[in-house]
């Protein structure tokens, strides 16, 4: 029914192909194309896979961490995985095309992650949005590598960062941590990396930065030091805690200063020290730490406490080396006892010497091998007052004995020592705390206490409250005294003893005759001999009498008279004296004593002794006999018989001479004798009148007294042993006698008796002149006939006068009695003091000072003990001291607080790091 | 209840085709005319009694659909920042995450919305455009339904670029937490498009077409 409808074409005519294509094909055909332009770029866009080994995941995921360089975005983690045996943890990081020629060989890949330190909290935003890499790379392309190791930790200098590279070399005990700030007054312009120890193990490297803005802060001379922990410094101002900064206080940090200029440009990779502190810093610019020190020895005699290791060696106040070593040493055979002495090796650094030329240790010794020969000693020497710390000192020693520095057998150089000089400071304030200490004041004031007790109950007595008066008695009595008679009569008892003496030494002159004896013989032959010579000078003599007689009439026979007259005075003064009279009856005494002398025994041997001794003489007159002594005796007969014919005519001139001699008797005559005895019987009146004053009646009685004594002496047993003497000193002259036989005395009497004949002779020619003589002495007579006797007889009167006037002046009768008042007095006093209580009192003045002393010697041995105290007392300051050195408590304490702190930190670090983890559990609270 | 009662009059008895009458209508204005007359004399509409190249734009835009719907799957459709990351979720990622938290009702609409619609409705576009050319077995009248369906469907297909609109706009709190479209919004959004443009094109009078031939042949 449709067939009608053929001329329907629905093909007309197939034109070409796709001519029937809607145009609505270029829809697909240009999403196509875009498709494939997007497909295509991100293709060409895309850089190339990297694969960085980790040696912990750290919280890296696939296709979100992203790899960053500058904090800015060029990579995507595309893959972690591991390696084939599990050892790393590998990430493939599709990084971008532009950043990839970069990353080359000295690239450098870590993990960043949250961190929590000293220095502040890093990384915080990975807490939210996860860990990231952070790469890092220098600026020039390089060869393209794919394989590459992570780092564990962030590298202190990164490639392509500039600044000065520099390592710090410290043995303190490790304060540095990572990432320690550098300090520049305060300011941050560098940064330490971690702190490794030295292969060697003798010191801490470490690895530093310094901020290229800063790198001209840095020279050689430049120092570093350690500013971490704080420092605790007591000193009299109070104690102080100095930490610059809560960082460094916790994670450590270095500062630097330049403390002098001129240090040249320093390099990368230069290696500093970084010292403990600042003043070591200081120091240590003088020290060219790379020159081995010079290693000396020193050996002390005496083992001071105080010296430690590290006390400083110094040369003139210099700091030149420290005590390295500290031993003891015990060497007999060098020292020569068992003695442990002090040997301390010090530590010389040459270039604190300031040496010229090159600085060695060799040249160093050089020097001080000199040094010592002119006189350096080493000595120890106090350092510290308070903790009495030693150090050791070189000194010009001046007189000091030859030493050498010397090095034996190869050991090391010993200097020589001197004395030490530990006892400046230190030990003279320990000697005024051992002497302040030392003081007894407890028992001084006991022994005052007591002294003054003593002297109050001295003073209380009656006794010393009696003494003023007593002594105004004393004095009383002593003007008595010396007012009384009885002194003032001493000198006239004087006087009589005196003459008494003299008489009874005259009379023991007399009596001393007998016994000289034994000279007369010797002298009678002188005698013998000068009367043969003066006999032969007779005629001369006699002319030389008559010169003397015409002389003696010349002379004022007025002035004779008056010493005559005086003469007679006195004798009759003396004859007069009672005392004179009664010395007939002391004398008496004494003679009875003397019979009683001679009745000893002793003296009856005398005789019997002069006896033996006449029999002596006997025998040699016999032997003179029947020697030529007859002969002799003729001759001198005979000469005598010359003599008395001289003497003959001599004679002749007497009765002329007699004549004179009247005349001079009637010349006397008629001198005014009366008046003469006048005075002289005033004068025995006033003696009379002396004579029976007491006092002189007393005087013999002292006499008496005296003779008493006398008597006492020769009664003593030593008097009468000089009877025994006596007879010994007889036995001794018979004994002389007898040598005197044996020897030629007759021989010499036989010259006695020729020289006897030769005087008779000369007697007998000088008798011819005698008639002269009697002329002469005529002469004299005459002469006397004219002399003043008058005169002589006023001076006697007035003499007389005189000595009456002073025998009969008051004061010198009352001498006698003041001096006897005043002996009684004395005496009194003597008494007095015998029966007071002042010998009591000096009694216990001396038991009060023995007591004290005996205190002193308590407290003397309490000091030891107060020194063992303060000997404490200095140890335990300077343990003190020293504690606060090592910081044994305190930094005991801070390091307790320091790991408290460190603690939270690491609780903090955990916290932080499970927060990373899982982000979402702070929101879910998972 | 239109299309019930065709497909219940087309069961109930044989149909005439306007073609075998030789008439064609306006699509415009639906004044039927003779067969062969170029415009409407009504409104001036070109008349086709079958649009020639309807298959043509059916394909062209299909594969556009298609190679959009690609992209759409594998860039992430949603790029939510929150506090501490960003997270960047595929359509299907999305899903599988939601389901991996355990919320599987959302992940299951997610799934039959994002997933299954829009991969049915490329089937079923291409299935009707193949079935024009080539017998099936499916009957004309399910055929139609299932056009019909397509066609009904696809204005919905847009309630994901919805959402996600939606979200983009209400989610901005700064860092806090933001929502954004991802690249795979736009990519599917072309998908839908190209998908409603495709299934536009496509002259549902072929479909009888077929039978029209066949009863023909038969006949």
């Amino acid at each position: 029914m449709n067939d009608d409808l053929p001329e329907v074409n629905v093909s007309p005519a197939r034109k070409v192909f796709l001519s029937g294509a809607s145009v609505v094909w270029i829809i697909p055909l240009l999403a196509l194309v875009a498709a494939l332009y997007v497909a295509w770029q991100s293709y060409n866009s895309r850089g190339p896979l990297i694969t960085i080994e980790f040696e912990q995941g750290a919280g890296i995921k696939a296709g979100e961490t992203e790899l960053r360089y500058r904090d800015v975005t060029v990579g995507v983690v595309e893959k972690v995985g591991f390696s084939g045996g599990l050892e790393k943890v590998i990430a493939n990081v599709r990084v971008d095309k532009d950043v990839a020629p970069f990353i080359d060989s000295g690239s450098v890949f870590w993990i960043v992650q949250p961190e929590v330190s000293a220095q502040g909290i890093t990384g915080l935003s990975t807490v939210l949005s996860g860990v990231y890499i952070e790469g890092s790379w220098d600026e020039t392309p390089g060869a393209y590598m794919e394989r590459f190791q992570g780092a564990s930790v962030a590298p202190l200098i990164r490639p392509g960062q500039s600044g000065l590279q520099l390592a710090f070399r410290t043995v303190a005990n490790g304060q540095l941590t990572d990432n320690a700030p550098i300090l520049f007054k305060g300011i941050e312009v560098g940064k330490i990396g971690r702190a490794e120890i030295a292969p060697r193990g003798n010191f801490a490297i470490v690895e530093a930065l310094i901020y290229e803005d800063h790198r001209h802060l840095i020279n050689e001379s430049t120092r570093f030091w350690d500013t971490s922990g704080f420092s605790v410094n007591i000193s009299p101002a109070g104690a102080e805690i100095d930490f610059s900064s809560i960082a460094t206080l916790v994670g450590g940090g270095v500062t630097f200063d330049t403390f002098v200029s001129g240090g040249g440009q320093v390099q990368d990779g230069t290696v500093f020290e970084v010292f403990p502190d600042k003043e070591s810093a200081r120091n240590s610019l003088f020290n060219a730490s790379s020159v081995d020190p010079l290693e000396i020895s020193v050996i002390f005699d005496d083992n001071i406490s105080g010296l430690a290791v590290g006390a400083p060696v110094e040369l003139s106040g210099f700091k030149i080396g420290e005590v390295s070593v500290l031993s003891g040493v015990v060497n007999p055979d060098e020292f020569g006892d068992a003695r442990v002495r002090l040997n301390a090796n010090l530590s010389i650094q040459p270039a604190r010497l300031g040496l010229p030329g090159e600085v060695t240790a060799a040249n160093a010794l050089d020097f001080l091998q000199g040094r010592v020969e002119a006189g350096l000693r080493a000595r120890l020497a106090s350092a510290s007052l308070l903790t009495g710390g030693l150090k050791v000192e070189f000194v010009l020693v001046d007189d000091a004995p030859d030493a050498v520095l010397e090095s034996p057998d190869g050991g090391l150089p010993v200097m020589p020592t001197t004395e030490n000089e530990t006892s400046d400071a230190a030990a003279t304030v320990e000697g005024v705390f051992t002497r302040i200490n030392n003081l007894p004041i407890e028992e001084l004031l006991n022994s005052a206490i007591t002294f003054l007790d003593s002297a109050e109950t001295l003073i209380s007595s009656e006794d010393l409250r009696a003494t003023p008066t007593d002594v105004r008695a004393l004095l009383a009595d002593l003007q008595g005294l010396v007012t009384s008679d009885d002194v003032q009569n001493i000198p006239v008892s004087l006087n009589a003893t005196l003459e008494r003496v003299e008489a009874l030494v005259a009379e023991l002159e007399r009596q001393r005759i007998a016994e000289s004896l034994s000279n007369v013989l010797t002298a009678a032959s002188s005698a013998a001999t000068a009367v043969e010579t003066s006999v032969a000078g007779l005629p001369d003599l006699l002319t030389q009498i008559e010169a003397v007689a015409a002389k003696v009439e010349s002379l004022s026979l007025e002035e004779l008279v008056t010493e005559v007259t005086e003469l007679s005075q006195a004798a009759e003064a003396l004859l007069a004296d009672e005392d004179l009279r009664e010395t007939p009856a002391d004398v008496r005494a004494l003679l009875a004593q003397l019979q009683g002398l001679v009745a000893s025994e002793a003296v009856q041997n005398i005789p019997v002794s002069l006896n033996t001794t006449l029999g002596r003489v006997d025998a040699l007159v016999a032997e003179l006999e029947r020697q030529r002594i007859a002969e002799n005796l003729a001759s001198v007969l005979a000469s005598a018989a010359s003599a008395a014919t001289a003497v003959e005519t001599s004679v002749a001139g007497v009765p002329d001479l007699v004549t004179r001699i009247e005349a001079v008797a009637a010349k006397v005559e008629t001198l005014a004798i009366e008046e003469l005895i006048t005075e002289v019987t005033a004068l025995s009146t006033s003696a009379e009148a002396l004579l029976s004053d007491e006092d002189l009646r007393q005087a013999p009685a002292d006499v008496r007294a005296l003779l008493a004594q006398v008597q006492g002496l020769i009664g003593s047993e030593e008097v009468r042993n000089v009877p025994v003497l006596l007879n010994a000193m007889l036995t001794r002259v018979e004994g002389l006698v007898a040598q005197l036989e044996e020897e030629q005395i007759v021989a010499r009497l036989g010259t006695v008796l020729a020289d006897a004949s030769d005087a008779a002779t000369a007697v007998e020619s000088s008798v011819a002149g005698v008639p002269e003589l009697v002329e002469q002495i005529q002469a004299v007579a005459a002469k006397a006939d004219s002399l003043a006797v008058e005169e002589l007889v006023t001076e006697l009167t007035a003499l007389t006068a005189s000595a009456d006037t002073l025998i009969a002046s008051e004061d010198a009768r009352a001498l006698p009695g003041s001096l006897k008042r005043a002996l009684d007095e004395v005496n009194y006093t003597l008494q007095e003091l015998r029966e007071g209580g002042a010998i009591e009192n000096v009694n216990r003045t001396l038991a009060s000072a023995r007591n004290a002393a005996d205190n002193i010697a308590v407290s003397a041995q309490d000091l030891p003990r107060i020194v063992d105290r303060l000997t404490a007392l200095f140890a335990q300051a300077g343990r003190t001291i020293e504690g606060y050195n090592r910081g044994d408590d305190l930094t005991r304490a801070a390091q307790s607080a320091l790991r408290e702190i460190q603690k939270a930190a690491d609780a903090l670090a955990s916290l932080a790091r499970t927060i990373e983890r899982n982000p979402n559990s702070l929101l879910l609270g998972r | 209840m239109q299309m019930v009662s065709m497909v219940s009059s087309g069961t109930s008895k044989e149909a005439v085709t306007a073609r075998e009458l030789g008439i064609v209508a306006c699509k415009r204005c639906t004044k039927a005319s003779a067969m062969g007359t170029e415009r409407c004399p009504r409104c001036g509409h070109r008349l086709h009694s079958r649009d020639p190249l309807s298959l043509q734009r059916v394909w062209a835009f299909w594969i556009v659909g298609f190679l959009c719907y690609i992209p759409a799957n594998t860039y992430p459709m949603l790029r939510t920042q929150t506090l501490f990351q960003v997270d960047e979720s595929t359509i299907i990622g999305g899903a599988v995450e939601l389901a991996h938290y355990g919320s599987f009702g959302i992940a299951a609409i997610i799934l039959f919305a994002s997933v299954v619609i829009p991969l049915a409705k490329f089937w079923a576009i291409a299935y009707l455009a193949i079935s024009v050319k080539q017998p099936v077995l499916v009957s004309n009248h399910r055929r139609q339904f299932m056009y019909e369906i397509v066609e009904y469907i696809g204005r919905w297909s847009m309630v994901d670029i919805f959402v996600v609109a939606i979200l983009s706009a209400l989610v901005q709190l700064r860092t806090l937490a933001s929502i954004n479209p991802g690249p795979a919004a736009i990519f599917f959004a072309l998908s839908v498009i190209f998908t409603m443009l495709s299934a536009q094109a496509f002259d549902s009078r072929m479909i009888w077409d077929v039978n029209a031939k066949g009863r023909t042949r038969g006949s």
